[in-house]
C-alpha cells in the first residue's frame, strides 16, 4: 500500500528526515513511535503534501504511484487520509457543507456520483454513531468551540466518512481521556479492512492497548532504528527511547 | 494660477451638471417651504464645492473617477420595461410589498403596493408634498439638512420624488417592504437623485429591503438619499443590497433619527458598482434606542467601496453596534471609517464598533479607521479592527481534505462573509445574497 524509500526531507534548512523507509502493506496497522523532535510529524505532513517541508530525497509511493509530487487535495483523493494533531478551526463554515464537499470531491475522483442528500444525511448519522458524537455537530462550524476530544473524534469522523486508502493519524490520542481514547480506537478499529491501511504516529504505547498494530517502528533523529511486533511498544514502554539509542550507538561503535 | 483654474473647472461641471434639470425644477414650485429647501441646498452645494482629498472625509476616496464623467439627469419619460422583465430581478420565493423605481422615478405598474395594510404608506414623495405637506414637512431635510455633506445637498437641491413610506402608531407591516431601484442604460451617462423618507410611528414595525441593480452593465450614477425616523418604541429591520453594475457610481446618504426605546437593525451589502460612497449617520433622540449596523463589502480589479460611519450618542442610555467585513482581491480598494462620538452627560452609552478585511491579493488595499470620541463618563466603549489574509494551515486543512484550492479559498470567504449573511432574514433574501456573494466569489479567487 505504501513504499517509503530512502526520505529525506527539511524544515527551514534543517534536515529532519534523514532516509527514511517504511513499508506498510494492504490491510496492516502500522505505529510510528519515538522521542520529541525525532520526525514523527514531519513524516505525517509529508505524507499529506503540507508547504514548508521541503523533500531532498527519496520516494514515498502509494499503491505503486508517486505521492510526492501531487498536491494535498489529489492526494486525499487518492485515498490518504491525514488526522491532524491540532485540527484547526473553520470559522463559519459550515461541518456538513464542508463535510458534503469533501465526500463529494473524494468521490468524484473514484469515479462515483455525487451523493444525494438524503444519503447523506444517513451517512453520517451512521458514522456520527460509531464516535458517539451529537447530531448538532453538525449544524456548527468546523471544529468551532470544540473541546480537544470532540476535535480529534472529529477527526477519525471525517476518516470514516472519506474512507481513504491509507490513513494516517497524528498524535491522535494526545490529549485524549481514556473514554475519548476508546472512541477513538473504536472508530479506528471499525474501519479496519483488508484493503485499508493505517499509520499510528505516537508518543506512548497507551494507544496500541485499543488499536493492535501489526508492526511497531522506532524513529529516532529522522530514521527508523528499529521495528518489530506489537511486543516491541511494550519495550519501549518499559525502557523507554534512550535504549534504542544507545543500542544503536553500541551497533555503531 | 493657471493649473487651480484647470482643475477647478472640470470639477464644477459636475455640480452644474446634475443640477441643469434641477434647477428646471426648481422652477417647477412643489411647495413654497420645499422650494426654499432647495434653493438653501443649491447655496450650499456651491458653497461647499467638490471635496478634494485634503478633506478628512474624502481623504481615501477620490473623487475624479466620478468627476472625469459628465453626468446629466434622466430626462422624464416613460419607461418601456414591463413586469415580464422584473422576473429575472425579483429575489425567488420572496414576498413583499414591492415599490419599483426605474432610473430614479416610481413606476406604478411596475409596483405591488395595494396590498398594505391600512395605516402603512408607500407613495410618491412629491405626491406627498403636494397634497399635505406639513404631512411631512416635520421629518423631511430636518437630520439630512444639517451636514455638510455636498452629494447630500445635490440630491436636497434637485430634489423630485423619491417615496414615502410610513407606518402609523402601533401597526406592525408584516410582509417586508421592498423598494427596488433599477438602473437601464441610457443613450449618454445619466444621474439619478432619488429621495425617500421612511417614518415609523410610535410602536410601529417594519422590515425594508432596499435594492440597487441594473440590466446590463451601464455607465451611471445613483446619488440616493433616505432619511429614516424612528418614533418611540418603533422597530425597523432594514436591508440595503447594492448590486449595481460594475461601471456604475453609487452615492447613498442614510440618516437616521432614534426616538426613545426604538429598534434599528440595518445590514448593508457593498457588492456592486465601480466607485461607491456610503454615508450612515445616526442620531438619537431619547434614551434606551438601540441601533445595530452589520455589513458586507466586497472589491475587486479597480472597485473602490467607501462606507462612513457617523453615530452620535448624544443621549444616555443608548446602545450601538457596528459590524463591518469586507473581502478584497484584485486591485479592489476599500475605506472604512467608523466614527462614534459619546456627549458629554450620554452616560450608559453602550457602543461597539468592529471591520475585519480579509485581502485575498497584494494588490488589494483597504483603508480603516475607527473613531471613538468619548466625553462621557461610565460608557462601554470599543472597537477593533483587522486585517488579514487567508490562513495557509486553514488553507491546507481544507485541501488535505479532498477540497481543491479554488474551492476552499471560495469556502472560507463565504465563512468570513457568513457571520455577516447569517443575520438576514427572511430567508428567501438569505439564499439570495448567499448565490450573490458566491458568485462574486468566484471571480474573486480565480487568480
Amino acid at each position: 500500500m505504501l513504499s517509503v524509500k530512502g526520505l529525506k526531507a527539511s524544515v527551514e534548512g534543517r534536515e529532519i528526515l534523514r532516509g527514511l523507509d517504511l513499508e506498510v502493506g494492504a490491510g496492516e496497522v502500522h505505529a510510528i513511535m519515538g522521542p520529541n523532535g525525532s520526525g514523527k510529524s514531519t513524516l505525517a505532513h509529508v505524507l499529506a503534501g503540507r508547504e514548508g517541508y521541503e523533500v531532498t530525497g527519496g520516494r514515498i509511493l502509494l499503491e505503486g504511484e508517486d505521492l510526492l509530487d501531487p498536491a494535498p487535495e489529489e492526494r486525499a483523493r487518492k485515498g490518504l487520509f491525514l488526522a491532524f494533531q491540532y485540527p484547526v478551526e473553520l470559522p463559519g463554515v459550515n461541518n456538513t457543507y464542508f463535510l458534503k464537499a469533501a465526500l463529494n470531491a473524494v468521490r468524484k475522483a473514484r469515479g462515483e456520483p455525487e451523493i444525494d442528500a438524503v444519503s447523506f444525511l444517513r451517512l453520517m448519522r451512521e458514522k456520527l454513531k460509531v464516535l458517539h458524537l451529537d447530531d448538532s455537530l453538525l449544524k456548527r462550524a468546523v471544529n468551532v468551540g470544540f473541546s480537544g476530544g470532540e476535535k480529534k473524534r472529529n477527526e477519525i469522523f471525517q476518516m470514516a466518512l472519506l474512507e481513504p486508502k491509507l490513513a494516517v493519524l497524528d498524535e491522535t490520542d494526545s490529549g485524549l481521556d481514556i473514554d475519548a481514547l476508546r472512541l477513538v480506537a473504536d472508530g479506528v478499529n471499525a474501519l479496519r479492512s483488508p484493503d485499508r491501511s493505517v499509520v499510528l504516529v505516537t508518543h506512548y504505547q497507551r494507544l496500541l492497548d485499543y488499536i493492535e498494530p501489526d508492526r511497531v517502528h522506532v524513529l529516532v533523529h529522522g530514521r527508523i532504528l528499529r521495528s518489530g511486533g506489537k511486543e516491541l511498544a511494550l519495550e519501549l514502554e518499559e525502557k523507554g527511547y534512550g535504549w534504542i539509542e544507545a543500542d544503536q550507538e553500541g551497533e555503531a561503535a | 494660477m493657471s493649473t487651480i483654474a484647470s482643475t477647478a473647472e472640470p470639477r464644477q461641471h459636475l455640480l452644474e451638471d446634475w443640477l441643469d434639470s434641477g434647477s428646471a425644477a426648481a422652477d417647477r414650485s412643489i411647495t413654497p417651504w420645499m422650494d426654499e429647501e432647495r434653493q438653501s441646498a443649491l447655496e450650499k452645494v456651491r458653497r461647499l464645492g467638490i471635496p478634494s482629498t485634503k478633506q478628512e472625509a474624502w481623504r481615501y476616496s477620490s473623487l475624479k473617477p466620478l468627476t472625469e464623467q459628465r453626468f446629466s439627469p434622466y430626462p422624464a419619460e416613460e419607461t418601456s420595461l414591463t413586469r415580464g422583465d422584473l422576473d429575472a430581478l425579483v429575489i425567488p420565493g420572496m414576498d413583499a410589498h414591492r415599490a419599483v423605481l426605474v432610473n430614479g422615478r416610481l413606476v406604478p405598474h411596475l409596483s405591488d403596493l395595494q396590498d398594505l395594510p391600512p395605516g402603512a404608506r408607500v407613495m410618491s414623495l412629491r405626491a406627498m408634498l403636494e397634497q399635505e405637506p406639513d404631512a411631512v414637512s416635520g421629518h423631511l431635510n430636518k437630520l439630512a439638512g444639517r451636514g455638510d455633506q455636498v452629494f447630500t445637498a445635490l440630491n436636497t437641491a434637485g430634489l423630485e420624488d423619491g417615496l414615502l413610506v410610513s407606518v402609523d402608531p402601533g401597526l406592525a407591516v408584516e410582509r417586508p417592504v421592498e423598494i427596488l431601484h433599477l438602473s437601464v442604460g441610457a443613450d449618454v451617462p445619466r444621474v439619478a437623485q432619488p429621495r425617500h423618507l421612511l417614518v415609523l410611528g410610535e410602536g410601529a414595525r417594519a422590515t425594508v429591503i432596499e435594492r440597487y441593480l441594473s440590466l446590463g452593465e451601464p455607465l451611471y450614477c445613483t446619488n440616493s438619499v433616505l432619511e429614516l425616523i424612528l418614533e418611540p418604541g418603533a422597530g425597523l429591520d432594514h436591508h440595503r443590497i447594492q448590486t449595481e453594475s460594475p461601471n456604475a457610481f453609487h452615492l447613498t446618504g442614510l440618516y437616521l433619527s432614534q426616538a426613545r426605546g426604538s429598534r434599528y437593525r440595518g445590514l448593508n451589502l457593498g457588492l456592486g458598482a465601480a466607485w461607491s460612497r456610503t454615508d450612515l449617520v445616526v442620531r438619537f433622540s431619547g434614551p434606551e434606542a438601540d441601533c445595530e449596523l452589520a455589513g458586507l463589502y466586497l472589491a475587486g480589479d479597480r472597485q473602490l467601496v467607501d462606507y462612513h460611519l457617523d453615530v452620535e450618542h448624544g443621549v444616555p442610555h443608548c446602545t450601538s453596534r457596528e459590524r463591518f467585513k469586507g473581502i478584497l482581491y484584485g486591485r479592489g480598494r476599500a475605506v472604512f471609517d467608523g466614527r462614534i462620538h459619546v456627549a458629554r452627560g450620554a452616560h450608559k452609552t453602550d457602543a461597539h464598533l468592529s471591520n475585519k478585511n480579509l485581502l485575498l491579493s497584494r494588490s488589494a488595499e483597504v483603508d480603516t479607521k475607527p473613531q471613538l470620541e468619548i466625553f462621557a463618563d461610565d460608557v462601554k466603549c470599543s472597537h477593533g479592527t483587522t486585517v488579514g489574509q487567508i490562513d495557509p494551515d486553514v488553507l491546507f486543512y481544507l485541501r488535505s481534505r479532498g477540497i481543491s484550492e479554488l474551492a476552499a479559498r471560495r469556502m472560507l470567504c463565504l465563512g468570513f462573509a457568513g457571520e455577516i449573511i447569517d443575520d438576514l432574514a427572511p430567508e428567501p433574501l438569505r439564499d439570495y445574497v448567499a448565490t450573490q456573494v458566491g458568485s462574486r466569489l468566484e471571480k474573486t479567487t480565480q487568480e
